[in-house]
C-alpha cells in the first residue's frame, strides 16, 4: 500500500470538498430532505401493505347453507372445506348461535326482541391461509352441496389494494422529482468546483492523468454530498421514529403497534445506498459533461 | 520521430491555421517553428500533443498516429511529451517541489518514485535551493526553470515549447535556452515556437519557417530572418557581432 499516493488522492478530494462550502451544504441538504420524504415513504408504503396484509388476513368466507341442510349436511361441508390444503379454519355457527351472535353484537342499537323467527340460515366462517386465494376457495366452496351462499368482503380488498397503489404511484413521482432536483444540485456543485480546478485540470491533462483519475476526486466529491446528505436523513428519520412513533401508535389504535417495527437497518442501509447512487451518478455526468474527455 | 503529412487547420471559424504542411523531424534533433504571431505555430504544436486534431492529414509521434488517436489513449501520448508555455502554467497555490511532483502524482506515480524523480530534475534545472518556494516568489525565469522541470520529471521523449522565452528578459531568455539545449543533448527531441529572432540566430539550429500557415523555409542550421533572395541571414545586431 502506497500511503503517500493515497494521502496524495485524498487531500484532492478534500480540496474539492471544501473549496466551495455553501453549495457543498446545499447539496447535502437536499439530498437530506429528499432521503427523508424517501424514509417515511419507504415506511409509510411498508405500513400500509402490513396493514393491508392483516386486513386482508382477516378476511373470511363466510358460507350460507340452504335451509333444508341437516346437522349432518353442515358436518360433511364443514370436512369437505377442511381437507382442501389452502384452508386455515372452518367455524360451524348454526343458525341459533348465529341470532344470539347478531343479538349481541346489535344490543342497545336494534330491539331484536320484535324478531319472531330466526331468519338466519347455518353458516360456516372460513379463514384461508394466503389472502389470494379467497376469491377461488369461495368459487370452490359454492359448488359444495347445501350451500346457498358464499360471502365474503371482496370489494374491501379491492378498495384497499387499489388505494395503496395510487398512493405508492403518487410517492414514486414526488420521489423521482425529488432525486432529479438532487442530482441537479449535486451536479451544479460539482460543475462549479471543475470551473474553480480548471487550471489544475488543464495541466492534469497536459502531463498525461488519465481521464479515470481526474474524474474519480469530482465522483468522491459527488458521493461525500450524497452519503452525508443520507446519514443526516438518517439522523433525523431515527429522531422522528424514537419521539414519533410512540405517538401515532397511541393516535391510530387500530393499527397493530408491531406492524410499524421496520427493521431500522435494512432500510438505512437502502437509504445510504440511494443517497451515494445520486452522489455518484450526478457528479459523473457533470465532471464528464465538463471535461469532455 | 514527428511526421506531419499534407496537414490542413481549419478553425471552426474558418481561419486557415495550417495549410497543406510537411514536416519530418528527426529523433533526438533540435528544431525552431519561427513566424509572426497567428502563423500557425502554436497550433502545430497543439497537434503533436492532440489538444487539437488535423482538419486533414496524418501527423504522427514517436511512430505513432495522434490524428485518429483514440481519447482514452491521449494521456499515454501526454506522457511521452513535455508541454512548455509561454505563461509557465505553474499552480500558485504548490510550491515549487509541489508543482515539479504534481505531474508525477496525477500519473499515478509510486511515492518512491516522485521522492527520487523530483530532485532530480529540480537539479538539472538548477532549481534545487527553490524547492520549497511557491511560484509568486520566483523570477519569470525561474518559474520558466520549474514549468521545465515539470514537463522534464515524466522522462519525456519530446519536449515541445511554446514561446519559452516570450515573457523573459534577454539574460533569462538565454539561460533557459542553454538549459533546453542541455536537456536536448541528453537526447531528448526539442521543438520549440519562437519569435525571438537573438535566441535563433544565436543556437544556429534547423529552423521551419511558417507564414500564413504554410512553410517558407526549412534550414538545418538557420537564422531568423529571410532575404529577399530567399536565403536566411542573421538579424542586423548577430550580423555584426
Amino acid at each position: 500500500m502506497d500511503w503517500g499516493k493515497l494521502r496524495f488522492f485524498l487531500n484532492e478530494v478534500r480540496r474539492n470538498f471544501t473549496r466551495n462550502v455553501i453549495m457543498q451544504l446545499t447539496a447535502i441538504g437536499t439530498v437530506t430532505v429528499m432521503i427523508v420524504l424517501l424514509g417515511v415513504f419507504l415506511f409509510g408504503r411498508e405500513a400500509v401493505a402490513r396493514i393491508g396484509d392483516q386486513v386482508v388476513h382477516q378476511i373470511e368466507i363466510s358460507v350460507f347453507l340452504d335451509d333444508k341442510a341437516t346437522a349432518s349436511d353442515a358436518h360433511d361441508a364443514i370436512i369437505a372445506i377442511r381437507s382442501d390444503p389452502r384452508v386455515e379454519s372452518v367455524d360451524y355457527v348454526p343458525k341459533a348461535e348465529g341470532l344470539r351472535r347478531m343479538r349481541e353484537r346489535l344490543r342497545n342499537q336494534i330491539d331484536t326482541s320484535l324478531l319472531t323467527s330466526n331468519p338466519l340460515p347455518d353458516a360456516l366462517h372460513v379463514r384461508v391461509i394466503d389472502a389470494g386465494t379467497v376469491a377461488a376457495v369461495a368459487a370452490h366452496v359454492r359448488k359444495l352441496p347445501h350451500v346457498a351462499d358464499v360471502e365474503y368482503a371482496h370489494d374491501a380488498v379491492e378498495r384497499l389494494l387499489r388505494l395503496s397503489d395510487v398512493v405508492g404511484k403518487v410517492g414514486i413521482a414526488i420521489l423521482a422529482l425529488l432525486i432529479f432536483t438532487a442530482a441537479i444540485i449535486i451536479s451544479n456543485t460539482i460543475r462549479l468546483t471543475v470551473y474553480a480546478r480548471r487550471r489544475e485540470i488543464a495541466i492534469m491533462q497536459l502531463v498525461g492523468a488519465s481521464n479515470t483519475y481526474i474524474r474519480l476526486p469530482f465522483i468522491c466529491e459527488g458521493l461525500l454530498d450524497g452519503l452525508l446528505g443520507a446519514l443526516l436523513a438518517l439522523a433525523i428519520l431515527a429522531l422522528a421514529r424514537w419521539q414519533l412513533l410512540p405517538k401515532i401508535t397511541t393516535a391510530l389504535p387500530f393499527v397493530p403497534a408491531d406492524v410499524l417495527h421496520i427493521d431500522p437497518t435494512l432500510l438505512a442501509l437502502e437509504l445510504l445506498g440511494v443517497g451515494a447512487a445520486v452522489g455518484i451518478l450526478a457528479s459523473w455526468v457533470s465532471v464528464s459533461r465538463q471535461l469532455r474527455v | 520521430m514527428i511526421s506531419l503529412r499534407g496537414v490542413s487547420l481549419v478553425y471552426p471559424n474558418g481561419t486557415r491555421a495550417l495549410d497543406d504542411v510537411d514536416i519530418e523531424i528527426a529523433k533526438g534533433s533540435f528544431v525552431f517553428l519561427v513566424g509572426h504571431s497567428g502563423t500557425g505555430k502554436s497550433s502545430l504544436l497543439r497537434l503533436l500533443y492532440r489538444e487539437q486534431k488535423p482538419t486533414r492529414g496524418e501527423v504522427s509521434v514517436d511512430n505513432v498516429r495522434v490524428d485518429n488517436m483514440r481519447n482514452a489513449k491521449v494521456p499515454e501520448l501526454r506522457r511521452n511529451v513535455g508541454v512548455v508555455f509561454q505563461d509557465f502554467k505553474l499552480l500558485q497555490d504548490k510550491t515549487v517541489w509541489e508543482n515539479v511532483a504534481f505531474a508525477l502524482q496525477v500519473t499515478g506515480a509510486r511515492t518512491k518514485d516522485v521522492m527520487r524523480q523530483v530532485p532530480r530534475v529540480l537539479d538539472q534545472v538548477g532549481l534545487a535551493h527553490k524547492a520549497r518556494v511557491f511560484p509568486s516568489e520566483l523570477s519569470g525565469g525561474e518559474q520558466q526553470r520549474t514549468a521545465i522541470a515539470r514537463a522534464l520529471v515524466n522522462n519525456p521523449k519530446i519536449m515541445l515549447c511554446d514561446e519559452p522565452t516570450g515573457n523573459l528578459d534577454p539574460v533569462n531568455a538565454n539561460e533557459i535556452m542553454d538549459l533546453l539545449h542541455r536537456i536536448n543533448l541528453k537526447g531528448t527531441t526539442m521543438v520549440v515556437a519562437t519569435h525571438n529572432a537573438q535566441v535563433v540566430d544565436r543556437m544556429r539550429r534547423r529552423v521551419i519557417r511558417l507564414e500564413h500557415g504554410k512553410i517558407t523555409a526549412d534550414d538545418e542550421r538557420g537564422f531568423y530572418h529571410v532575404t529577399d533572395a530567399g536565403e536566411t541571414t542573421t538579424t542586423v545586431v548577430a550580423a555584426f557581432k
